[in-house]
């Protein structure tokens, strides 16, 4: 038997509490405990990005978080990033762009475009393909997922403006 | 409420309908679907390619806390008599029957309510094999003794292998002939003859949703929630293997992660159903990320391909023997090899074929339908040809194409005429955009150019169904019921406009309604690009149903044609209240002729044709073989875009799709055993792979046969994109690579070859 | 994986505890991405993790004491990718996080969690080799002092004494070195190097002062090449020396085949690049 405990966290905002046994991971606890289904496990090795989550606002993958350490952090999930029926604009981009086919693996690009426009809030195209080396996309929505990451970049800048 | 649209709905670059969703993370998926007291399933796998299973002692892992149940094929057996399955062979048992024919095949199930448990108990089982001589190369399988089969078991669902019952002794499934013309006496006629040999490696789809499926089978009703492209196909099969009508069978698939023709026929739901019906409660199998190269993969393809050329660049004899690679099971192996097959001396003219297609047993993991549907690796092989024979002919590839092109009119090698197929014309437009006659700078001794186009084209799975209900509401808004699977083609978008153009009605105020056999009707799969072309139809004679009931309606109630009444009006008046429906069916099976079994010949082998031309620009590295692909265009016939940015997205990604396929992704076997099976060491392309320059377009074009001109586009540009890369290198470093994939180190040893030739160093 | 504890010891005196009692069967955690992948693929199936989270503070922080850094093991690759000081001091640190593994892992992966895993495809365990980098060691018995070359053992092996950790990392800043990492993918470009080539180049008049040669990836271990580097030491620095250095190269090293190349293809690829990067260092191009 694994050893268990109560873990106290933000989740979107909300502070919340979720029993979870040592081996469970974040992704595991956030899909069977906390009802979100935006982070999906694919490739089980950090390497596809679909389980991309914030904790204390860095970008991990759940996949190969364990759900034990999230104790008083505060997590942010896609489910957490429109405001009030208000889409985040790289949400808006990135259906403008059409940079999306099968959905799976959007969530993910969606969570580290966010994080890298706060990096760098007008990257080039070498910059956001080597920021999102670690996002796979099968269906391969690559050409416009990069035109998503520039349109973004454009609305966040004129949102500031 | 009035959905009058002002637009025309067909060419419009709607964005997909579920966008919402997608964005904010609430698509709906099986992979996350829970059921109340569901079961957990996780596989034991043979760690074998081939042997006889002596024992399997699982005491240890059902005394497991936690664990449930294990389950074996005699716990099976107890429920399901014949669990056998398979689209055309019924080879493929539910789990092992006394033995294994492939490393990865599913042996026995483990059953928690905790999957962790579950896979914990994996550990615990013991099974002992007794080995047998394994066969993994199918040219040699094909002539070997060692048999993957005792006995050939055709399906009924395909009546025309119905002959091949009861075959013993062969590792061959099929064989598949074309004849036309005599061959042998145009071979002697010709003034040249060139022979080669040509290979196509393993490959996975890896949809990002692995495969799952969840069956809830109780009180003689069977519910499976599946992550399937093809429900229709799932509840006749299911229904077949419990001796159950159709109607006790449920199959409800929601979006999928990703398909690209893996997720077809059966795969899980028969597990997950026998699973279910033994222990009376919901049961879900999820496969990981690794587990997935263990269900269904890409045949392997060796092609000796063999053409007979005049001195004037006419190709007049072709022939080519073709051998797939299906692995331990035949999975619709048979099918790519018969459709693949009929196409494999290319889109040319040529007077005298001969094809022989054979599918092949082996003990590799099965292989089945993967997006290009053998089209690409027929492709690799007769494009790389040509331009070996131009170069020996001192002929222009391009023009050497154009000397032997099918045009329209002209009789295919089946003998069915190419009707709304303008190669040329793809060709063209690759020309163009390499700017193909204007000097080229071939670059340096170091860092050598070269730039190589390619064509290819396929026929489409024929004759298949599609039925479609347009239901509209009492208030007048519509609801579209089809069959057919959103795995991120769009088709839910595009189905919704094809039914608005119709009504005219807004695309974005049409409900699609997503497969559930208990309510949406027939269709054959989401597969082959047949869906725009099939269901599109389907979907537009179900709307002119609807609209014909509509009139029928405004008569009915004494109203003038020009009368402007809503529907919820109409209907008001007719009911007295908001109530009723407007309900129009529609259903398409497209002409066809069954091809003569000996000569493969067909008036109507295909009710349209995929089409596809790729050209590229490679640099390579003399020093060390690394290459990079500085272009790559694509061009694909897909008669008139319904919404350009959807079709847009399918060239482009099945473009990056076949890419992977042609550098970087291969599975690796060493007797037998997979060495690379997880993302990790199977790499497919990353934002960083997609070479700079990329480039997809449409020909100006329209289908006839088509909904509003409009055809398939999800395979086109597979086609013919590994030639052209491959034809690209050639061009740089001299020398043709015959295998794929295309690696530096394949590449370094081409170009060492090639010196060597030379004499240099 | 499904037994699993999880202990929080809150300082070091813990750790070493709960790490000798053989009944837990424990290992420490750094960021733990490693040691996620071998336990989820049944590769490794330790009883217990510790983490080291509150341990000690001496494992973490970037201290700078002139041209002296010292970074703590628990410092993750984030950390120090974004610590200017680092980079300006160091640009082949700036120019590996470009390529190592992804932005999710360098926000967990930690220091020493990455080299005691000894790995040989990684990133930076050849990199702080080049860089004559020292780890500053701690166990139950004491601390001591190794060069980070002489932590790996082979295979994912250390020479790390049981129970031991990597506190810190230690370096110094050299003036007039130029330094590259070229990390060889033969398949994709998000892969593990075929070939691994932390390369340092002490230039002065077109000479070479001093030189760091260290082969990765395709060897079971960071491997310097001792006498490669000689061959070049005080030879002026043209193609022809190059050129000898990467015939030297060839002899020394010692590579295996695997997925991701032969033996062959992988010595041809050492030979061209130690020579193209050298002069690249060099400024001879």
């Amino acid at each position: 038997m694994s050893t268990q405990r109560v873990i106290h966290f933000q989740l979107n905002g909300e502070a919340i509490q979720v029993r979870v046994s040592a081996h469970d991971t974040l992704i595991d606890v956030l899909g069977d405990q906390c009802g979100l289904r935006g982070a999906r496990e694919s490739c089980g090795q950090g390497l596809c990005g679909c389980c991309t989550v914030y904790v204390d606002d860095k970008p991990v993958s759940g996949c190969l978080s364990l759900a034990w350490f999230v104790e008083g952090t505060s997590i942010r999930t896609i489910e957490g990033l429109a405001q009030n029926d208000c889409l985040d604009p790289v949400q808006n981009a990135f259906i403008e762009a059409g940079a999306f086919q099968c959905g799976f693996c959007t969530s993910g690009f969606i969570m580290m475009t966010k994080k890298l426009l706060e990096i760098d809030p007008n990257p080039s195209d070498e910059t956001i393909r080597h920021y999102l080396i670690g996002n796979l996309c099968r269906c391969s929505a690559y050409p416009e997922i990069i035109n998503a990451v520039h349109l973004a970049a454009q609305k966040l800048s004129s949102a500031q403006n | 409420m009035s959905h009058v649209s002002q637009t025309h709905q067909i060419g419009r670059s709607l964005p997909r309908l579920e966008s919402l969703d997608k964005v904010t993370g609430r698509t709906e998926y099986i992979h996350h679907l829970r059921l109340p007291h569901m079961l957990h399933g996780k596989i034991l796998r043979s760690t074998q390619p081939h042997a006889k299973i002596k024992s399997i002692d699982y005491s240890a892992a059902a005394a497991l806390e936690g664990v449930y149940r294990v389950v074996t094929i005699d716990d099976i057996k107890t429920i399901l008599p014949h669990p056998y399955y398979g689209p055309a062979f019924h080879d493929q048992p539910v789990l092992a029957d006394g033995k294994v024919r492939f490393a990865g095949e599913p042996v026995a199930v483990v059953l928690a309510s905790d999957r962790k448990i579950a896979e914990q108990a994996l550990g615990l089982i013991d099974v002992r094999f007794e080995d047998l001589p394994a066969i993994y190369d199918e040219v040699e399988a094909a002539h070997s003794t060692t048999l993957v089969h005792d006995e050939l078991k055709p399906a009924a669902t395909f009546p025309d292998l119905q002959h091949l019952k009861g075959r013993r002794g062969t590792n061959i499934a099929l064989d598949y002939r074309l004849r036309r013309g005599d061959v042998e006496s145009a071979f002697k006629k010709a003034d040249y003859i060139f022979e080669h040999q040509f290979r196509t490696q393993q490959v996975m789809h890896t949809p990002m949703e692995p495969f799952v499926s969840i069956a809830d089978v109780a009180n003689g009703y069977a519910t499976l929630h599946t992550a399937s492209q093809s429900p229709s196909f799932v509840r006749i099969e299911i229904a077949r293997l419990l001796g159950w009508p159709e109607n006790r069978v449920r199959v409800k698939v929601p979006f999928l992660g990703g398909g690209f023709g893996a997720k077809l026929y059966i795969k899980l739901e028969a597990l997950v159903t026998a699973l279910s019906l033994l222990v009376k409660r919901p049961v879900k199998i999820s496969l990981t990320m690794e587990e997935q190269f263990f269900m269904v993969t890409r045949h392997p393809c060796t092609f000796d391909i063999k053409s007979g050329v005049t001195k004037d660049g006419r190709i007049i004899a072709r022939e080519c023997k073709v051998w797939w690679n299906g692995g331990a099971y035949a999975d619709i192996g048979p099918r790519v090899t018969q459709k693949a097959g009929f196409t494999s001396a290319g889109p040319y003219d040529i007077e005298n074929v001969s094809i022989d297609s054979y599918a092949v047993y082996t003990n590799r993991p099965p292989a089945g339908a993967l997006r290009g549907f053998g089209a690409p690796q027929t492709a690799w092989a007769y494009e790389s040809h040509m331009d070996l024979i131009a170069k020996e002919l001192h002929l222009d590839p391009a023009q050497f194409r154009r000397k032997n092109i099918l045009r329209e009119g002209n009789l295919q090698a089946s003998g069915t005429p190419m009707r709304d197929a303008d190669i040329e014309l793809a060709m063209d437009r690759v020309i163009d955009h390499l700017e193909w006659n204007k000097p080229y700078d071939r670059g340096t001794h170091l860092k050598r150019r070269g730039r190589g186009l390619a064509i290819g084209f396929k026929g489409i799975t024929a004759p298949t169904t599609s039925v479609a209900i347009v239901n509209l509401y009492a208030d007048g808004s519509c609801a579209l019921y089809i069959s057919t699977v959103d795995m991120g083609q769009g088709s839910d978008t595009v189905m919704a406009q094809i039914a608005g153009e119709i009504l005219n009605i807004d695309a974005e105020k049409i409900k699609v309604i997503h497969p559930d056999t208990d309510v949406t009707p027939y269709d054959m799969g989401t597969l082959g690009s047949r869906s725009t072309f099939h269901m599109g139809t389907a979907v537009r004679l179900a709307a002119e149903d609807a609209q014909r009931k509509i009139t029928e309606l405004a008569n009915e109630l004494g109203l003038g044609p020009h009368s402007n009444l809503s529907l919820a009006d109409m209907l008001k008046k007719k009911y007295g209240m908001q109530a009723g429906n407007i309900i129009g069916t529609g259903s398409y099976i497209p002409d066809y002729q069954k091809p003569d079994p000996s000569t493969g010949q067909s008036t109507k082998a295909t009710p349209f044709w995929g089409v596809g031309a790729s050209g590229a620009e490679v640099e390579v590295d003399m020093d060390t073989g690394e290459f990079t692909v500085l272009k790559l265009v694509n061009i694909a016939d897909v008669g008139v875009p319904l919404n350009p940015q959807l079709v847009q997205a399918q060239l482009s990604g099945a473009g990056i799709m076949q890419y992977g396929f042609t550098i970087t992704e291969n599975m690796v076997f060493r007797d037998g055993q997979l060495t690379n099976g997880s993302l990790a060491d199977y790499k497919i392309p990353s934002l960083l792979d997609m070479p700079k320059d990329y480039i997809n377009e449409t020909t100006k074009s329209y289908d006839q046969q088509g909904p509003f001109g409009g055809k398939g586009a999800g395979e086109s540009t597979t086609i013919a994109l590994s030639p052209a890369i491959g034809n690209a290198i050639a061009d740089a470093i001299g020398v043709h690579i015959h295998d794929l994939p295309i690696t530096p180190e394949v590449v370094f040893n081409a170009i060492k070859s090639a010196r060597a030739k030379v004499g240099v160093s | 994986m499904s037994q699993l504890k999880i202990f929080d010891p809150k300082n070091l005196k813990e750790v070493f505890s709960i790490w000798q009692d053989d009944a837990h069967d424990a290992r420490p955690l750094g960021g733990g991405t490693a040691l996620m992948l071998m336990m989820k693929s049944q590769l490794y199936k330790p009883s217990a993790l510790i983490s080291l989270a509150q341990c000690d503070e001496r494992f973490r922080g970037i201290e700078r004491r002139g041209n002296s850094f010292s970074i703590g093991a628990l410092t993750t690759f984030s950390e120090l990718e974004n610590n200017l000081q680092i980079t300006t001091a160091f640009p082949i640190i700036a120019q590996t996080m470009h390529t190592l593994a992804n932005p999710r892992v360098r926000n967990v992966a930690t220091l020493g969690g990455n080299l005691a895993h000894a790995d040989p495809h990684l990133d930076m365990p050849p990199v702080w080799c080049s860089l004559d980098a020292e780890l500053h060691l701690i166990g139950p018995e004491g601390e001591r002092h190794i060069k980070v070359m002489d932590l790996f053992a082979g295979y994912y092996e250390t020479t790390l004494k049981p129970h031991e950790l990597i506190m810190r990392v230690n370096l110094i800043a050299q003036d007039n070195w130029q330094r590259y990492y070229a990390k060889i993918t033969t398949r994709s470009a998000h892969d593990w190097p075929a070939l691994g080539l932390a390369l340092g180049l002490k230039s002065n008049k077109g000479y070479c002062d001093d030189v760091r040669i260290i082969l990765s990836a395709a060897t079971d271990r960071p491997t310097r090449l001792y006498q490669t580097e000689k061959i070049l030491r005080d030879q002026v620095l043209n193609a022809h020396t190059v050129a000898q250095c990467g015939d030297a190269a060839v002899q020394e090293a010692f590579i295996s085949s695997d997925d991701r190349g032969s033996a062959d293809y992988k010595y041809h690829l050492l030979r061209v690049y130690l020579q193209r990067r050298l002069m690249m260092l060099a400024g001879v191009l």
